[in-house]
């Protein structure tokens, strides 16, 4: 059945199985938080860390024996519906571009069940179960070779994170839920019309999988679709202008919430504009690059200059995160303008390492918010006295997300800015960006850590076992810096991959 | 020679007929009759199901009924919907409990069952009675005066909308000599006169009042809202799948062959392309206004309608090619899922005004925690009305989008797509009210047991469906090319 895949030998049920024991352990999640809280949280740990060593064992397969451009690992192919002219299959498989991020979902789920022990207090039954629904749904996005199969589980990411906002929500959590459901449902409607577009223009030898259209699909109809998937995906990524309703959720989300938010489905954006937006509509996507290139850089700079304004310390992240995945847009296009592959590359590691720092700081945001009570930013005086290890952590992850090395963030953008610059010298403006995200982080610092604690005011610090957690989220940074080429080798053919197409 | 369609129809009738001489018997107020009646209608679906898996087991196929899968779909959908309702109305309000009202019930199913049968026009017309009459006094059952107004307005629209259809009918055996469905489209395309058009445009409009198609929807919301809602659920989800059954038959068969008048502009096609789209569009802006439950079940029930013709489009348009079975196969899977989703989500309803007197959407804040499974019920036929992924919902729309994406029509895909992400909005806002905000009290309310067996087995439907939809499309898709071939 299947060519030539590097992986033609290997287990090939891994992916099901990835996707299948979250979204059916959700309800024993559920069931066994009903009976007692404290075993659901124990429930979901185990979970979560099982689906972890799977999904490890799928990073390293991947980086063992990366598959050849074009080819997949892990296959699995079988027909789900078929009918007359109408063929549909389940179809998985994953390669550099999809293992990293299967691998800091998966990592990110188990420190999100983690921190939520804290910072969620009703509801945890179905709060536990619903992390894990997300989760399922989350690994199919990143496994689909199919395009109906993906918008599939591309939908059904949406359902939990509408309650998450929605039930565990900030004061203005109802609004906030109903603008995430109504702007990204209409977004992906009308990515499907595009994915329908090209089936129907590929007729009668059309098929929804990914892997037979990338490079066979006529330049004539990949403008609309491409089009069609940019909005889609413009609205997860979220790219300026179609940003607004992530300050609105992020602000309203709880914030292990947050983290899943900002690590794991705005990643949803940059792996469809790289797998298909770049993969299947190639020749469109370099007649256009400069448009997106352009957004991307508007991106960058819009998301730094608004974090810049913000006195909200959650919204401030917010806003960090608009202008990191700006980087992974921009990244993605330089290469196919210039041909030169670290910008893809970097695109990759940028979404890997945007995950942890951000995750990071998001997580972090919860724990002020709970000890201090607020995160108004001229409120937060003195955390380095009266929140040290707080502060500590506050401090390393401002670090990793501005990029400072050792954190692995340093790298990432440094190639995508080098791979931009080979497209184009004029893009050299976007070395200005580093330079804002620094001052904003560093000034934020200097309001809350570094000035005087008003007297009188009594907090409590983090205990070390949540410092122990926060650490899982910074050290996979600073190793990944000396041992980058666990991302970088299997994203290379990537790379090469998509180069080659136009 | 004693065949299952035979039985079927004697078991059907004399159940219907004997029912009410319980009121006679000491057991007037139990539940027998409305036991006797599921089990008959289980029955009744068990032979169906036989002869629509090998229709030769039926000996007298003759001129005015014909055991084809088709009709088969359409029977099995609509008796499965009304042995829902039977089940559901053990539990429900006290009228229920009238042995008249399960005999009405069975009278319906019988003219369900015939009507998805028909093969003639006056087989067809007086099955369409036999449906609607019963429904006429079940709409009013309540005694109430909302229930009565109801009644009398529904029986109006439908006393009217069966004159336009015997009027239609006579028009086309003026012209064709025959009755027989297969003559009159025969005869239809070989004399193409403008009388011939006119008799095919009251067809839609005498047809369109039970499938709630506007402009001739005027009467759905009110009539909905008054009646008993078990009725109510009859109404939306089996009596209007009626009217479509009667539409395929007569009108695609029309339209196969015979352009209406000599305009271009004036074809089939595009008729049904330009009511799918008001009618879609007028169903979900209205249903985003509404304060009530029942009307806005009732306006997103005019909204599939006008999703479902999307078929009729792709058939008229090319009759015979993969377009039209693809579009046609799309009708058929979207009636049988949208009989499912609406069933559960009017009986949710039912159930929450029986509970909580109240049909407004106040009522459902806090749902979640007050009738939990009702709750999930209600979320679930709304996801799948709304179309989303996996569930049934989305597969049956996703068929009949692709059926006229491709060609003049791409433009009925689009309102359909961009209808699709416009009636979350309104779905999504229930789902809110229901477990996001606060309802006036957090106190558990019961859940009958009989109402949760029914949920069950429609939440199993329509997640089953949706995850594995291959049986269920193959068997839609065969249908329809036996109907097109």
């Amino acid at each position: 059945m299947e060519g030539g895949s590097g992986g033609a030998s290997a287990v090939s049920f891994v992916l099901s199985l990835l996707i299948a024991l979250p979204l059916f352990g959700a309800p024993v999640v559920y069931a066994a938080g009903k009976i007692d809280k404290r075993l659901g949280i124990y429930v979901s740990l185990a979970l979560s860390a099982a689906i972890l060593v799977i999904a490890g064992y799928i990073f390293w397969q991947v980086y063992a024996t990366p598959p050849a451009p074009g080819q997949y690992l892990f296959q699995e192919k079988y027909s789900w519906i078929s009918f007359s002219s109408f063929g549909l299959d389940y179809f998985l498989g994953t390669d550099g571009l999809s293992s990293p991020l299967l691998f800091v979902s998966a990592l990110l789920t188990v420190l999100v069940v983690l921190g939520s022990r804290k910072l969620i207090d009703h509801h945890e039954a179905e709060y536990y179960s619903l992390i894990f629904m997300f989760e399922g749904a989350i690994m199919g996005v990143f496994t689909s070779l199919n395009l109906i199969l993906f918008y599939i589980f591309w939908e059904v990411v949406l359902i939990p994170m509408f309650f998450f906002i929605g039930v565990w929500g900030g004061p203005r959590r109802k609004y906030a839920a109903l603008k995430f459901i109504i702007f990204t449902f209409a977004g992906s409607t009308i990515m499907l019309l595009g994915f329908l577009y090209v089936y129907l223009g590929m007729l009668p030898n059309a098929t929804f999988d990914i892997p037979y259209l990338a490079g066979k699909i006529p330049v004539a109809l990949q403008y609309l679709p491409l089009l069609a998937s940019f909005i889609g995906f413009a609205v997860k990524l979220p790219l300026v202008p179609f940003h607004t309703w992530l300050p609105d959720a992020h602000v309203e989300a709880p914030s292990p919430i947050s983290v899943l938010l900002a690590g794991v489905l705005l990643k949803m954006g940059g792996y469809g504009f790289l797998r298909i937006s770049i993969g299947l509509f190639p020749n469109a996507s370099v007649q256009y690059a400069w448009v997106f290139l352009a957004l991307g850089l508007f991106s960058m700079f819009y998301g730094a200059v608004a974090a810049l304004l913000q006195r909200d310390l959650k919204k401030m992240i917010a806003f960090t995160s608009i202008n990191h995945m700006g980087f992974v847009l921009f990244g993605a296009y330089a290469t196919l303008v210039s041909g030169n592959l670290l910008g893809i590359q970097g695109a990759i590691f940028q979404m890997f390492t945007h995950a942890l720092a951000v995750g990071a700081l998001f997580m972090l945001t919860g724990y002020i918010q709970h000890q201090a009570g607020t995160r108004e930013i001229p409120l937060l005086r003195g955390l380095g006295t009266t929140m040290p290890r707080t502060a500590t952590i506050l401090v390393l992850g401002a670090a990793a997300a501005m990029g400072l090395p050792p954190f692995s963030s340093f790298l990432a953008e440094f190639m995508v800015i080098a791979a931009g610059i080979s497209a184009s010298a004029i893009t050299a403006i976007s070395v200005l960006v580093p330079v804002i995200t620094a001052g904003y982080f560093l000034w934020m610092i200097k309001r809350t850590v570094l000035s005087p604690a008003e007297p009188g005011h009594e907090v409590h610090d983090m205990g070390w076992d949540d410092v122990a957690a926060f650490a899982v989220y910074l050290i996979p940074l600073v190793v990944l810096i000396v041992t980058s080429y666990l991302i970088l080798t299997p994203a290379l053919p990537v790379a090469e991959f998509l180069r080659g197409l136009t | 020679m004693i065949d299952d369609l035979t039985v079927t129809i004697v078991l059907l009738a004399g159940t219907s007929l004997f029912l009410p001489l319980f009121q006679l018997s000491k057991w007037k107020t139990a539940k027998l009759p409305g036991y006797v009646l599921a089990v008959v209608l289980g029955a009744t679906m068990v032979l169906i199901g036989l002869f629509t898996y090998s229709p030769s087991a039926v000996s007298w196929a003759g001129t005015l009924v014909a055991p084809d899968q088709l009709g088969g779909i359409f029977a099995l959908v609509t008796v499965g919907i009304t042995l829902a309702v039977t089940v559901a109305s053990f539990d429900f309000e006290k009228s229920t409990s009238d042995p008249v009202y399960y005999s009405l019930l069975g009278f319906t199913a019988l003219g369900m069952v015939l009507l998805s049968y028909s093969q003639d026009l006056l087989m067809l017309f007086v099955s369409w009675e036999l449906m609607s009459l019963p429904t006429y006094v079940l709409a009013g059952f309540d005694k109430k005066l909302r229930s009565n107004e109801a009644s009398v307005k529904y029986a109006i629209i439908g006393a009217m909308s069966s004159a336009v259809i015997l009027y239609a009918i006579s028009l086309a055996y003026g012209l064709t000599g025959s009755t027989q469905i297969s003559a009159v489209v025969s005869g239809f395309a070989s004399h193409p006169t403008a009388l011939a058009g006119v008799a095919a445009l009251l067809f839609v409009a005498g047809f369109g009042f039970k499938m709630s198609i506007v402009p001739f929807h005027m009467w759905i919301p009110d009539a909905y809202e008054g009646a008993p809602t078990t009725i109510s659920t009859l109404l939306a989800a089996a009596t209007k799948k009626a009217g479509f059954i009667a539409a395929i038959r007569v009108l695609l068969g029309i339209t196969t062959l015979y352009v209406v008048t000599g305009s271009p502009l004036f074809t089939m096609a595009n008729v049904f392309a330009v009511l799918a789209v008001v009618t879609m569009t007028v169903g979900n802006v209205s249903a985003l206004t509404q304060k009530s439950m029942t009307r806005l079940l009732a306006y997103s029930s005019i909204a599939q309608a006008g999703y479902m013709l999307i078929g009729f489009v792709a058939f008229s348009n090319a009759p015979g090619s993969a377009a039209a079975t693809l579009g046609l196969t799309g009708t058929i899977f979207h009636v049988i899922n949208h009989a499912v989703m609406k069933g559960a989500a009017f009986l949710a309803a039912a159930l929450v005004l029986l509970q909580l007197k109240r049909a407004d959407l106040g009522a459902y804040n806090g749902l979640g925690k007050r009738m939990p499974i009702t709750a999930f019920t209600l979320t679930i036929a709304f996801l799948g009305l709304a179309g989303v992924p996996p569930l049934s919902g989305f597969w049956s729309k996703l068929l009949l989008v692709l059926s006229v994406a491709n060609g003049p029509y791409g433009w009925v895909a689009l309102a359909a797509i961009l209808n699709s992400a416009f009636s979350l909005g309104y779905y999504a806002w229930i789902i809110k009210r229901m477990y996001i905000d606060e309802g006036e009290s957090t106190e558990k309310v019961k859940e009958p047991f009989w109402f949760v067996l029914v949920f069950a087995v429609m939440v199993g439907l329509i997640i089953g469906i949706g995850l594995f939809p291959q049986q269920v499309i193959s068997f839609a898709s065969s249908a329809a090319s036996s109907f097109v071939g």
